[in-house]
């Protein structure tokens, strides 16, 4: 990934940087001035790199507590005439959207880029949502880039394109333009960082009255844009061919296109769209005009086709269509140039090399190949918190709403996940219609401070009897170690001052204490909260380890082991594995790997017989 | 070169497969080459499935190497070298280590472990690719350094016949992006990687 020093240079040069960090860089080259965002797997670089920059180059950046937060800090920055941005990952948008839709309204005078990265495949996603939709419900055009280097010019161009039409912007990524690795061309750049003048007026009070004379003029400002694209330069017709067929394409689907293309030795009349919202009707019309086939490659929802096919019904051009209606590509998971290339050869024919061959050995091995999931971290306070959770949960046959951070990788107790913060609400919920099993609700720190806050205060207004969990790790761990106001906003304060009568604080390392906890908890009406504080074990070794201290790690007595399998098939520790040898009772027992251990202890204090004891040099 | 050279590199996380990946892509870059890659992110510390897809070449399009397209597959683990083979050309390369770390499946069954750790070699055999296993573990150690199963496996992999990249544009690159103190250690890891492969 890019150095900081790599991305603050001003100067001409090549620099292999994530997809993410050339978008950063790209708002750095437009001088942002203002940034704001909450991290989300594939949008966080982004926002790391423009906040670890700040404090070089001068820009405000901050990781704020929750996406609406985000946008609204960085929109009031660029209403006051200042270059603004947030980011932030495809479900995230729907946190900011209540913001969005009424700001499209009003317009900006400072450029204001919102970034969104959708995540085609759920690599780290609970849905394939598809943000090309917002170009038409909010009405905010987007452009999208179809590799690293296009998504650092696209986010120049954007600040320039908002500022030109006074519109907000968004730059449409997905995981495989933003967790892209390659070489980008970076320029050098001026910041023009200036005082905010805010404008007074009526403008930016989305009164009903106000906002209905707005509408009209959003409208006409899209088809002003929309006359606007051709001289842009953002629509690219390319390759050749007779009239017979032509692609319809935009972002990564172009990539994998071309690649397609190259793989069937083909070649096709191409429409490439940087602007997908609103949509290039004059271009569009007169490539699609005389051509007897169209064929649009996208990912995730017929976006283009939909739309396109609307637009040439209304101009009675009537081509066959080729696409999702057509069942070449899938309404779902992600492309890739095989299967583009598979979709054309349907259509326009050409050779492909058979993997028949390869797919039916990968078949006969699959059975062998074993499924290897995140698992939580050596030493990771979650497993150790959830570990005494879970047998409290099963005794009482307890239900367990979780909600979205590193817990979710629980392998124990989780009964529901849905989204940021909803995990209280979801125990509150429980707990109006199952009466004779307590609820429990479960919530890290960064996610408390972003959507559980509203949640917790309704369970105490309504008198909730729920058991409210909070592992409060001192950092947002999921998505890199981002820090949060638990940093500077104690949670028990919170709680307390919510009026929650019972709130205790334990170290969940403590199993003793925490098992004592759980249960006492259940015999309070709730809501109760119990607070676990224990810095990320995983952020707490690596700091430990670059400072070289000594972490004092724990070991096994081959001869004391029972092969339980206790510690490693129950409690999950990666840090242990089965023996490769045998002991005396000639069985295999647990071995811990000293360069993963963090010296947490729980496996000592678990282990039926007493086997694991601390390391003596 | 003219043709797009592509490549996989996989593992569990926590191996330094992307510690390799950039030195790749550093080497290519010095040498004029154009680098498209795609990597997963947030796995590194949790013990998952880690791959990165790599392309070397001029004119670079689409970051990801679908099934049969890989000149070479470099693996850190072997379960994980099984498990991404269909990537492979027909006719590729792989250079694997013999590590073989216990996925969670394999604790929960000890019979299943057996049966598949025993399959692995007659599994990746399968395959028509060439199969280069080497023993990395050991290797390191003999380099001085646990830490550098990776290096010696890039240090095999400058040998493959048509791989972009030469033994001395790679140890550049490396020089660059290790850290100082433990330079040493893996130039040797690199250097006995270099060597082991000239038995295959």
């Amino acid at each position: 990934m890019a150095r900081v020093e790599e991305l603050i240079a001003n100067n001409e040069s090549r620099v292999l940087c994530l997809g993410n960090e050339a978008i950063a860089r790209g708002a750095l080259e437009a001088g942002v001035q203002v940034f704001a965002a909450y991290p989300g797997t594939p949008s966080s670089e982004a926002s790391t790199a423009i906040i670890a920059t700040a404090s070089k180059l001068g820009h405000y950046a901050e990781w704020s507590t929750n996406e609406k937060v985000a946008f609204e800090t960085a929109y009031a920055a660029s209403i006051s005439g200042v270059r603004a941005m947030t980011a932030c990952k495809h479900v995230g948008i729907n946190v900011l959207a209540d913001a969005l839709f009424s700001a499209a309204y009003m317009g900006t005078t400072g450029g204001f880029v919102v970034l969104v990265a959708d995540d085609p495949h759920c690599f780290s996603s609970q849905n394939e949502q598809d943000s090309r939709w917002l170009g038409v419900t909010a009405q905010i055009p987007i452009l999208e880039p179809s590799n690293p280097q296009e998504a650092k010019n696209f986010t120049k161009l954007a600040f320039d394109i908002s500022e030109k039409f006074e519109t907000i912007m968004i730059l449409r990524s997905t995981t495989r333009i933003s967790h892209a690795r390659s070489d980008v061309e970076f320029n050098e750049f001026e910041s023009n960082f200036r005082e905010g003048e805010f404008e007074k007026g009526m403008r930016y009070k989305c009164l009903p009255a106000i906002a209905r004379a707005n509408h009209p003029k959003l409208v006409a400002k899209m088809d002003e844009i929309k006359k606007w694209i051709p001289e842009s330069g953002l629509s690219i017709i390319e390759g050749s061919g007779n009239n017979e067929f032509g692609v319809i394409t935009s972002g990564i689907s172009y990539a994998y296109l071309k690649d397609a293309l190259s793989l069937l030795k083909k070649d096709l009349p191409i429409l490439k769209l940087g602007m997908i919202a609103p949509l290039d009707e004059k271009t569009i019309l007169e490539f699609a005009r005389d051509k007897k086939n169209i064929i649009f490659i996208e990912e995730v929802n017929p976006y283009l086709e939909d739309r396109i096919c609307a637009l040439l019904l209304q101009n009675n051009i009537t081509p066959k269509i080729h696409g999702k209606s057509s069942g070449i590509t899938k309404r779902y998971h992600e492309l890739n140039s095989r299967l583009v290339a598979e979709a054309l050869q349907g259509i326009i024919g050409g050779e492909l090399t058979s993997v028949t061959e390869i797919e039916n050995t990968s078949e006969e091995n699959n059975d062998f190949i074993p499924f290897r999931p995140p698992l939580f971290c050596p030493g990771c306070q979650h497993r150790a918190a959830f570990w005494e959770l879970s047998k409290v949960v099963r005794k009482n046959k307890g239900i367990f709403a979780s909600d979205i951070g590193c817990y979710s990788l629980d392998p124990w107790v989780t009964d529901t996940i849905l989204c940021m913060g909803g995990g209280i609400s979801m125990a509150n919920g429980f707990a109006r219609v199952i009466t004779d099993k307590p609820i429990f609700a479960y919530i890290g720190d960064s996610t408390f401070f972003h959507t559980g806050l509203p949640a917790l205060a309704n369970a105490v207004y309504h008198k909730a009897n729920i058991t409210i969990l909070v592992l409060d790790n001192r950092m947002t761990a999921m998505t890199g170690f981002q820090p949060n106001p638990t940093e500077v906003i104690d949670i028990v304060d919170v709680a307390k001052s919510f009026g929650v009568e019972y709130v205790v604080e334990f170290d969940p390392y403590d199993f003793e204490n925490g098992k004592k906890t759980f249960e006492e908890a259940l015999k309070h009406e709730g809501p109760t909260v119990i607070i676990m504080r224990k810095v990320c074990a995983n952020e707490w070794w690596r700091q430990k380890r670059r400072r070289g201290e000594k972490i004092e790690v724990y070991t096994i007595d081959p001869e004391t082991c029972i092969s339980c399998g206790t510690c490693l098939v129950q409690y999950q520790c990666p840090a242990i594995h089965w023996s490769l040898d045998t002991n005396s009772k000639g069985k295999n027992y647990s071995v811990i790997d000293p360069s993963m251990c963090t010296g947490c202890s729980v496996c000592s204090q678990i282990c039926p017989t007493g086997a694991i004891t601390k390391a003596v040099d | 070169m003219t043709e797009t050279y592509q490549m996989i590199v996989c593992g569990v996380g926590g191996q330094g497969i992307l510690t390799i990946t950039d030195v790749i892509v550093m080497a290519a870059q010095k040498k004029g080459l154009r680098v498209l890659g795609s990597e997963v992110h947030g796995m590194a510390q949790k013990g998952g499935s880690v791959v990165t897809n790599l392309k070397l070449g001029k004119e670079l399009h689409s970051p990801v190497t679908p099934i049969g397209s890989c000149k070479v597959l470099v693996g850190l683990e072997q379960n994980e070298t099984l498990r991404y083979m269909k990537y492979l050309e027909p006719e590729g390369t792989v250079i694997t280590s013999k590590t073989v770390l216990y996925p969670i499946s394999w604790k929960k069954d000890k019979n299943t472990a057996q049966l598949a750790r025993e399959k692995i070699e007659e599994n990746l055999a399968k395959y028509k690719a060439r199969i280069m296993r080497i023993d990395a573990e050991g290797l390191a150690v003999e380099a001085g350094l646990a830490l550098t199963q990776n290096i010696v496996l890039l240090g095999a992999l400058s040998q493959v016949k048509d791989f972009p990249l030469s033994a001395d544009e790679l140890k550049e690159a490396l020089k660059l992006r290790v850290p100082a103190k433990y330079l040493d250690q893996n130039i040797k890891a690199f250097e006995l990687g270099i060597s082991t492969v000239s038995n295959f």
